[in-house]
């Protein structure tokens, strides 16, 4: 290694030191990183803590009145079951009932207890002219509240059973009436394995890539914004001017991206590794919490080679995005003005990363030719490389290439940025404009 | 063995902060650089760094660009004071020696040592923001100096020294020339300069005005200063008479004259002499750097000290 090389090494080596030490040493570091694991905890274990707060309490009372109406079916029975079955998906034998039916005669009394709260909201059957089962739910509730909206659909569905009962269709076949149709997805490539497109699996992969995306592009955002903070922090302490005189523009802002990223990878194992334990033990927890299966699953989806190419776009992307973040804010001589500086910057990872979850939820195809070209570019292939790979619609070749068109491109990313770092962090108190880019860009 | 700058040119847009600018330092020497504000003494430093690059003209060190020298070759102190806010003296010191190279244990030792000879070894773990102005710029002057470079830097050294602090400098600037390092600063203290420079390179506008040894440049307009002292009254009308002598400072000892070019001094004392006068002092000298300063910029190092002219509306800009 020739010495130059070796001063090149070590001057890196020693900025990323102390920007990894000692941002990493100070409170803000300390407080975000315990701050962001309990809120990762939290939401890696969502289910099973809305599950917990749902089942502690006694559901909400729905009393039913039905007069003179002498329906053909129990009401309150049906009703129990069809509202706490729509409120969990399936009828679980375990869980609490997320509603109390309750049948009572005195439409008066129950409207009392629904206005002072003590009920949620009553429910009173009447005849129509031509016989129908008719409907009344006085409630506090809106018509577009959640209780409100399941209500109507059981009635609807005791009014029909009431319309067979005196039909004369035995309970039997009632049953096979209103069982669902069966309903199978397969891909469109013969070659793809069977049920590889069923729901369960595409809202796997849809939940993953879009979880991914929002990964990304927070810790693009965020770290990349640590980059600009810390330029602009030395430009503003006039420290800049000594650093600069031991190191050169392009060994500064490389130790900065790497003592900057090594300390966001450390945050962001320190993070996502109590959330994913509690992900994967999400379901003995809720079997501790709950008893027996609670209905919890395991999200489907994450393989070991989608995770590595997330890993390998965390590093690129950020790279990308912090060195040009670091030329931009060596332009600004104040920390208020950094947000202003970057903003264009923000503004195309923000593209990127709607285009990827556009993508991620259907709104945009997959396979258009937006999203197919925009993942080889580099600003977005972070992005859109890791939906379409998330969603199995990248080959490995793909993927491999849109990874080496990044990595070529970051070493010109550098230069662009070593360049506005050198002209930039000597300008004090002078507004960047497009000219003064074009000459810094030109070494002026 | 040498610092050549050879026609130096850098601009700024439609300023031209560098016109042209020639001069050398030998190594070893102590050079002193001189120019009011905005001459571009400290454009001309960061083009020796390599933290600007000039529009034309080279610098060398020893035949090398100096671009292509190890920047560890260099130890700056720059005008603007910059330390890191927040963190320790030892460690601020310790960072900028690793940046030179200097292993970390060894850097503390270092700096250690330093921090007591500039008797603040209790600050080691402050902050630099707790420091105060002198303090910090002693810390700034050791982070310039702990890796043993071969030329030391230095934008204003005594700018902001109490005469204690300013007595420190001058006794470390004494050990590092001794030790053989190279010492270029500005200032606008002329007495620095006449005590402290072997050499000395005066610009203006960009262009150099005068440089070379101290001795050259004080001879260089080849005028005299004549002292001269005599018994009893000491206004001395008759000095106006002589041809080419002109009254610098009158004083109650003695007077200081002109004596312009092609006039010798030795006139002075013979017409004094001849006048009757009993003379006590007589000494020829040099013109000291300031009136060197004065005569060929036009106006004194530092205007700053000097009282700008009554209702002159120019009176707030400087150079």
């Amino acid at each position: 290694m020739s010495p130059s090389r070796r001063s090149t090494l070590r001057n890196i080596v020693a900025v990323a030191r102390r920007e990894f030490v000692f941002r990493g040493r100070t409170r803000t570091f300390r407080w975000t990183t315990a701050f962001l694991v309990v809120v990762g905890v939290a939401l890696a274990l969502s289910p099973v803590i809305i599950r917990f707060f749902e089942q502690g309490g006694p559901g909400e009372r729905i009393e039913v009145v039905v007069g003179s109406s002498e329906p053909t079916v129990d009401v309150t029975a049906t009703l129990n079951v069809l509202l706490n079955a729509s409120a969990t998906g399936s009828p679980d034998a375990n869980a609490s009932p997320d509603f109390r039916v309750e049948s009572t005669t005195d439409l008066d009394a129950a409207r009392t207890r629904a206005s002072d709260g003590s009920t949620s909201a009553v429910l009173a059957l009447s005849r129509t002219g031509d016989g129908d089962l008719a409907f009344t739910l006085y409630s506090k509730d809106g018509p577009l509240a959640r209780s409100s909206l399941v209500i109507r659909q059981a009635a609807s569905s005791i009014a029909i059973q009431d319309r067979l009962n005196r039909a004369g269709i035995p309970a039997i076949d009632q049953a096979r009436l209103f069982a669902p149709a069966e309903f199978v997805m397969e891909q469109a490539d013969p070659g793809a394995p069977a049920g590889a497109a069923s729901v369960e699996a595409l809202a796997g992969t849809f939940a993953i890539s879009f979880a991914l995306s929002i990964l990304l592009f927070m810790a693009i955002i965020l770290y990349g914004q640590w980059v600009a903070f810390s330029v602009a922090e030395e430009k503003n302490s006039r420290v800049m001017e000594v650093v600069l005189a031991a190191a050169t523009p392009f060994q500064l802002l490389s130790g900065k991206v790497v003592g900057v990223g090594g300390l966001a990878i450390v945050q962001y194992v320190i993070v996502l590794v109590p959330s994913v334990i509690a992900i994967l033990l999400q379901g003995q927890i809720a079997t501790l919490v709950f008893g027996g299966n609670a209905g919890v699953d395991l999200p489907s989806g994450i393989s070991i080679g989608l995770l590595g190419v997330f890993g390998v776009m965390f590093v690129l992307g950020f790279a990308l995005y912090s060195v040009l973040y670091a030329g931009a804010a060596s332009l600004v001589s104040r920390q208020e003005d950094v947000n202003q500086i970057v903003a264009p910057l923000t503004l195309v990872s923000v593209g990127g990363y709607l285009v990827a979850t556009y993508s991620s939820t259907g709104l945009i195809p997959i396979d258009s030719p937006l999203v197919v070209i925009m993942s080889f570019i580099p600003f977005f292939s972070p992005y859109l490389m890791l939906s379409r790979l998330g969603q199995g619609a990248a080959t490995p070749l793909e993927v491999v290439a849109a990874i080496l068109i990044l990595v070529a491109f970051i070493p010109v990313a550098l230069w662009i940025a070593a360049r506005l770092y050198r002209s930039g962090v000597l300008l004090y108190g002078q507004r960047p404009t497009p000219r003064t880019l074009y000459r810094a860009l030109r070494g002026q | 063995m040498s610092l050549v700058l050879d026609n130096l040119v850098k601009r700024f847009g439609a300023t031209t902060a560098l016109d042209g600018i020639s001069f050398s330092v030998e190594q070893g020497q102590v050079f002193g650089f001189l120019g009011p504000n905005g001459a571009g003494k400290t454009t001309t430093m960061r083009i020796i760094l390599d933290i600007l690059r000039p529009d034309g003209g080279t610098a060398t060190w020893n035949g090398t660009p100096t671009t292509h020298v190890p920047r560890n070759t260099w130890g700056y102190l720059p005008e603007e004071r910059g330390l890191y806010p927040r963190l320790e003296v030892l460690e601020q010191l310790v960072f900028f020696a690793s940046l030179y190279g200097i292993p970390r244990r060894e850097a503390a030792a270092r700096a250690r040592d330093w921090l007591a000879r500039f008797r603040i070894p209790n600050y080691e773990r402050r902050r630099a923001e707790e420091l105060s102005k002198g303090n910090q710029q002693k810390v700034q002057l050791i982070a310039a100096i702990l890796h043993e470079p071969e030329v030391v830097i230095m934008d204003e050294p005594f700018a902001g020294l109490d005469p204690v602090n300013v007595s420190l400098l001058k006794e470390a600037f004494d050990e590092m020339r001794q030790r053989g390092t190279t010492l270029i600063f500005s200032t606008h203290q002329m007495e620095m300069v006449e005590e402290l420079c072997e050499a000395v390179a005066i610009i203006d506008h960009g262009k150099l005005v005068l440089g070379g040894p101290i001795r050259d440049v004080k001879r260089s307009s080849g005028r005299r200063v004549v002292r001269l002292g005599v018994e009893g009254d000491w206004d001395l009308p008759w000095l106006s008479e002589l041809e080419g002598v002109t009254v610098i400072r009158p004083g109650q000892d003695h007077v200081e004259l002109n004596v312009a070019p092609g006039h010798d001094p030795q006139e002075v004392l013979n017409a004094a002499i001849a006048r009757g006068e009993r003379v006590t002092q007589f000494l020829i000298a040099d013109p000291s750097i300031e009136q060197v300063f004065i005569e060929r910029i036009g106006r004194p190092p530092s205007e700053e000290g000097h009282l700008a002219q009554a209702g002159s509306p120019s009176a707030e800009a400087t150079g």
